[in-house]
């Protein structure tokens, strides 16, 4: 079914992706030139950083994992037409479930406490964005507005275990932490040599289970007929409670295991830090430029997981602070809705 | 020590009259906005510059009204991208709205450490209260003298985005691109026009509430200062059905109970910050009980988020 026209869309769509991405990296550049930074430092920072310093590489496959995870989640909604805006909220909230579990159910054995933490942090991830799916499904409230609301919550709740429930007794500078995962319930590296965790090679198997699922069956035409009509689907027969619970339990349930894997597998303890990042934001943009395809998602995700390490390693080099890489997110997603907008505008029947 | 239950009410209404009005400034230029069909999710973006801006002009100029202009002046430009880009160029409207938070939360910081390398807020000269020695007067010196000009405008907003909604001509098409803007384009309304002006001026206030952040909320300038407050404002618009004389009773009560858990936490002194953080979470929540209770109502417009092309 692929003909010349939609070889050439493609190719315009790229051009345009490429061209975005280029704007908001010319614009974090100029951030960091007119800082005094060296424009050759800068580059080399952006582009051979990532693979070049230590950690870097463990760094690119963490922001992966989660993006990947977190990506999908929104991208299924995003099907149905529904948007998580609270991927962050839910990201928390599975954080801090794995310490409850940890703390709470310490009596249980090894293997099952292990597995029951990340477990635990999925059902937190999907509690939390009940609230939304009930409240969207049952009273038809916006889901957008209460995802929102939800994040703000979700860090006053998040603060209120870190201090109480699963504060570690012991104090680092005052600011409360949790206690450091012990290495039995750290997610272990493939090879010892290399900084390559097990989520890796899980998150991609997660994503193409996810694409056998969603992409290859008629899930993804009742998704996307209740993403574009409501009435069409009505029409259609298609239940689209289920649907819209089906997609928003699991965008929760994922950005919630991006909180197991993201602590369980890099950072081991949960502290303040964790809180006010953006990262649910960030897998917003890798949804949508991944097209809501469950494998598409994943390059994004790998692209971004690259782009923002090599861009904080720009800001570093010329002492600019790294929120400069949120301004240059912001430049290459509206840029690359542009561009998808120019693209439909030239092929249009 | 013992504070008489009088100054803790007198403290709890004061706190409410000074902070709603951030509130209220966004929520008529978001009411308008989304009530011609277009919804601005970059709000907090816009804050975020305009609070910068705030800061640089007051002590570049030593002239808070000149900061206003500022603020608002800075507002209007990311505005009038995002109006184009989601008017103009149809691309949807969260994601674009989204960019532009983005784009501002990270844009804003790194103004703002160029300008002052330090990282420390330079000293920023607030509106001045509407009556110069308000506490001579007993209770409603701290409660209503106290606030600065701004606070009483905000109220003129709502009643003026009201009238101007519900009775005037130029509101009825701003209604009517949201609601159906096919029959307006056949009434010869210019229905990408009036949307354009209905989100700038949604823009320019926010610019309005991210001035009115720097001198009534938390002093000085750090990453991510606002904090979600400006995301709050849509929960509210939409607790509120678009209702500007609702929205007002959304942000009154909102704030009245961050102020009582406030009160009530700084009174109770905890030892530890946990239960603090957690009635933290009581304005929050209570906003969201709302939602299932009023929100079966909502009506919202019904082109909210399509974009218009003629023909």
């Amino acid at each position: 079914m692929r003909t010349d026209t939609q070889g050439l869309r493609w190719l315009t769509t790229t051009a345009y992706n490429v061209l975005a991405i280029g704007l908001g990296i010319l614009a974090g550049l100029l951030v960091v030139v007119y800082a005094g930074g060296n424009i050759e430092v800068a580059l080399s920072s952006l582009f051979l950083n990532p693979i070049t310093l230590s950690g870097g590489i463990q760094q690119i496959f963490v922001r992966f994992v989660l993006f990947y995870t977190m990506g999908m989640g929104v991208g299924l909604a995003l099907k149905a037409g529904l948007w998580n805006i609270g991927a962050q909220g839910q990201l928390l909230i599975g954080m801090v479930m794995v310490f409850v579990v940890y703390t709470f159910l310490a009596f249980l054995p090894w293997p099952i406490l292990y597995v029951a933490m990340i477990i635990g942090a999925a059902l937190g991830g999907l509690l939390w964005i009940a609230v939304p799916t009930i409240l969207r499904v049952r009273f038809g409230a916006n889901e957008i507005v209460v995802t929102i609301l939800l994040n703000v919550v979700a860090i006053n709740f998040a603060f209120y275990m870190l201090s109480g429930p699963i504060k570690s007794s012991g104090t680092a500078l005052g600011f409360p932490h949790s206690v450091n995962l012990p290495a039995l319930f750290q997610i272990p590296r493939i090879v010892s040599s290399a900084p390559i965790t097990y989520a890796v090679p899980a998150t991609i198997a997660i994503g193409i289970i996810l694409y056998l699922l969603v992409e290859r069956t008629s899930f993804r035409i009742k998704a996307n007929t209740v993403g574009e009509s409501l009435e069409t689907a009505r029409f259609a027969g298609i239940s689209i409670p289920r649907v819209m619970a089906i997609t928003m339990l699991a965008a929760g349930a994922l950005a919630g295991l991006a909180g197991a894997t993201y602590l369980m597998g890099y950072r081991y303890e949960l502290d303040i830090g964790s809180f006010s990042t953006n990262y649910g934001l960030v897998a917003i943009i890798c949804a949508l430029v991944g097209r809501k395809h469950m494998l598409g998602i994943g390059f994004a995700s790998f692209f971004f997981a690259y782009m923002t390490i090599g861009a904080e390693s720009m800001a570093l080099s010329a002492n600019v602070p790294t929120y400069v890489e949120f301004a240059m997110e912001g430049i290459m997603m509206l840029g690359i809705l542009l561009g998808n907008y120019l693209t439909e505008r030239r092929f249009a029947v | 020590m013992s504070i008489a239950p009088s100054d803790i009410l007198i403290g709890m209404l004061s706190t409410t009259i000074q902070l709603s009005p951030f509130y209220l400034f966004a929520g008529m230029g978001e009411i308008v906005s989304e009530k011609s069909g277009v919804a601005n999710l970059g709000l907090e973006g816009i804050m975020l510059l305009s609070l910068v801006a705030t800061f640089i002009v007051d002590y570049m100029t030593g002239n808070p009204w000149v900061a206003l202009l500022g603020a608002i002046g800075v507002a209007g430009v990311i505005g009038a991208l995002f109006a184009f880009t989601a008017i103009q160029m149809r691309v949807d409207q969260i994601a674009s709205g989204l960019a532009i938070y983005l784009f501002g939360l990270g844009l804003s910081f790194v103004v703002f450490t160029t300008v002052y390398p330090s990282g420390l807020t330079p000293n920023y000269i607030p509106l001045p209260p509407l009556v110069a020695n308000y506490d001579k007067i007993p209770y409603i010196g701290i409660i209503f003298l106290k606030q600065n000009i701004l606070a009483y405008v905000s109220i003129v907003f709502v009643v003026a985005t009201a009238f101007f909604l519900s009775r005037t001509s130029l509101g009825l098409r701003v209604r009517a691109v949201g609601e159906n803007p096919k029959a307006a384009d056949n009434m010869g309304v210019n229905v990408n026009k009036v949307r354009f002006l209905a989100t700038l001026f949604g823009a320019l206030m926010f610019g309005v509430s991210g001035f009115y952040f720097a001198g009534n909320f938390v002093p000085g300038f750090q990453t991510d200062v606002i904090a979600g407050r400006g995301f709050i404002v849509l929960a509210m618009i939409y607790f509120a059905n678009w209702k500007p004389y609702r929205a007002l009773f959304a942000a009154l009560s909102f704030n009245l109970v961050y102020a009582a858990q406030n009160e009530y936490v700084s009174l109770s002194g905890f030892g530890v910050a946990s239960v603090s953080t957690l009635f933290n979470m009581l304005p929050y929540v209570f906003l969201l009980a709302l939602i299932p209770v009023f929100g079966r109502k909502a009506r919202v417009p019904k082109f909210l988020l399509k974009p218009y092309r003629k023909g």
